[in-house]
């Protein structure tokens, strides 16, 4: 099991890093996405309802909406690198499921696997922001960037097991992302303090940053919101992944030949000195 | 003595009924092919066979993990030769690649070891799923369409294989809508109708 697990979570970070398309949104999208953004919000007050404290506070919009930008751009990328290694690998792991590799294995491989690019990406999306913004609380920015970028990680793994085709599943992450996103900053959008917003996945995320950076608070209770998104995604996704997974056969010792009438001529013995035959026998 | 047994499978897809009662039985050594039209279910009984489908109804008994290789060759296409091999390598649970080094060296696509899948002829893909499924020296080896874009001389390495196989013992099923060599098989199978409907017995290959 310990084998399967570290070859499944090194071989999946592999293929991952390998995705071409996702190191040129995250080097390139990223910056020039803040860039823009930086470039045509003005450093106007916005009135930002902080809900955990029941508080509007007078914000600078700019930054505001560097927050939100950043939220946009990392949630698009982490959930389409997930979502394209998930889809792309499932006949793979199919495979490899009938050829004994155990599901918890997989499962266990791809959730570690996910979690790390969500790691990466968002710390890495916080740390283009200080060439744009360097704020006291730069640490909730981050941490909130990680929390949002895990979220569409399981977003990602949820479309990855559920959709059939491409297409669809990058529309539904590119849609969702910047609904979710877009409407939090009420600088972009003036029902962005409605209540029905709670109900988002990057209201807690944003609500964490812009606590932090603003107010220099920490709302855990948004930070656990956002972890309880994550769950709910993860755990939906990878129940499904485990029903699109071959069911394991069941083991019998190879000792007991199997009670059939004779065919043909009886061969030689199934396994032979040194081979690599497992003593394994299975019934469908 | 039976190393794979197949009793009454019947699969459906929709209305559409697929296989009907098929049996089939390979002893150890032995060669079959299973022929039949397109469309007949030849897939679906190798798929019910490497358990990638449940049947409707039956039962499979294989001793030990098949060798499995599909039609549509499956791979990881971010990754290289040698960590599909070292993925199966741990997939198996054996300790040496001797033998998966082995095969990449007689189906001769070592100097392909170090690239990504998604960079490989479909020749060489095809090799590479083949290495995949006989590595771990299966007691029964499920290959369908296996020699599909293979050179001449790849096509002689695989028969060269298969005999040695034979030869120790293992069970092989290939699966084929045209079976040229008939005198390579023990038996020929018919898959008409959702049964096997005619079996014709040859003299084992030399």
């Amino acid at each position: 099991m310990r084998q399967q697990l570290d070859t499944a979570i090194r071989l999946t970070l592999a293929a991952q890093v390998r995705n071409r398309l996702a190191w040129v949104l995250l080097v390139a999208f990223v910056p020039v996405w803040y860039l823009l953004i930086g470039s045509m919000i003005p450093h106007k007050g916005a009135g930002f309802r902080l809900r955990a404290t029941g508080t509007t506070v007078i914000v600078d919009g700019h930054n505001l909406t560097l927050i939100t930008a950043g939220l946009s751009a990392i949630t698009l990328i982490t959930g389409f690198v997930v979502f394209a290694t998930v889809r792309r690998s499932l006949p793979f792991d199919r495979r490899l499921v009938l050829s004994g590799y155990r599901q918890s294995a997989l499962i266990a491989a791809k959730t570690t696997a996910a979690l790390a690019q969500a790691l990466g990406i968002g710390a890495y999306a916080a740390a283009i922001m200080l060439i744009f913004w360097r704020p006291a609380g730069m640490w909730a920015i981050a941490a909130a960037f990680i929390l949002g970028a895990a979220t569409y990680a399981a977003l990602g793994l949820l479309i990855g097991v559920l959709v059939r085709g491409d297409l669809e599943g990058f529309f539904l992450i590119i849609m969702i992302s910047m609904l979710d996103t877009f409407l939090e900053n009420p600088v972009d959008n003036p029902l962005a303090n409605k209540h029905i917003l709670e109900f988002f996945p990057s209201y807690a995320p944003t609500q964490f940053a812009a606590a932090g950076a603003f107010h220099h608070q920490v709302l855990a209770s948004m930070a656990a919101l956002s972890l309880a998104w994550t769950a709910a995604f993860a755990l939906l996704g990878l129940a499904v992944l485990r029903l699109r997974l071959p069911r394991p056969a069941r083991a019998r010792p190879a000792a007991e030949p199997v009670p059939q009438p004779p065919a043909t001529e009886p061969g030689t013995p199934l396994a032979s000195p040194g081979s690599n035959r497992p003593a394994r026998a299975k019934t469908v | 003595m039976t190393v794979l047994a197949a009793q009454g499978i019947c699969k459906s897809f929709g209305r559409r009924r697929v296989l009907t009662g098929l049996d089939l039985d390979v002893a150890p050594g032995e060669m079959v092919a299973v022929v039949g039209e397109n469309g007949t279910g030849k897939t679906t009984l190798l798929r019910i066979l490497a358990g990638d489908l449940r049947p409707d109804a039956g039962t499979v008994t294989i001793g030990g993990r098949p060798g499995y290789c599909p039609q549509t060759v499956i791979l990881d296409e971010a990754l290289t030769v040698d960590q599909h091999v070292r993925y199966f390598q741990a997939a198996y649970g054996i300790s040496s690649l001797a033998r998966a080094g082995e095969l990449i060296e007689r189906l001769g696509f070592a100097a392909s070891r170090g690239q990504r899948a998604g960079t490989l002829s479909g020749g060489t893909r095809q090799k590479l799923s083949l290495t995949l499924a006989l590595m771990h020296d299966p007691p029964v080896l499920l290959l369908d369409e296996p020699y599909q874009g293979f050179d001449w001389q790849t096509y002689l390495a695989f028969w060269d294989l298969a005999s040695e196989l034979t030869a120790a013992g293992t069970a092989t099923v290939v699966i084929s809508h045209l079976v040229f060599e008939h005198k390579r098989f023990d038996r020929i199978c018919q898959l008409a109708d959702g049964r096997i409907q005619e079996v014709s017995s040859h003299a084992p290959a030399a």
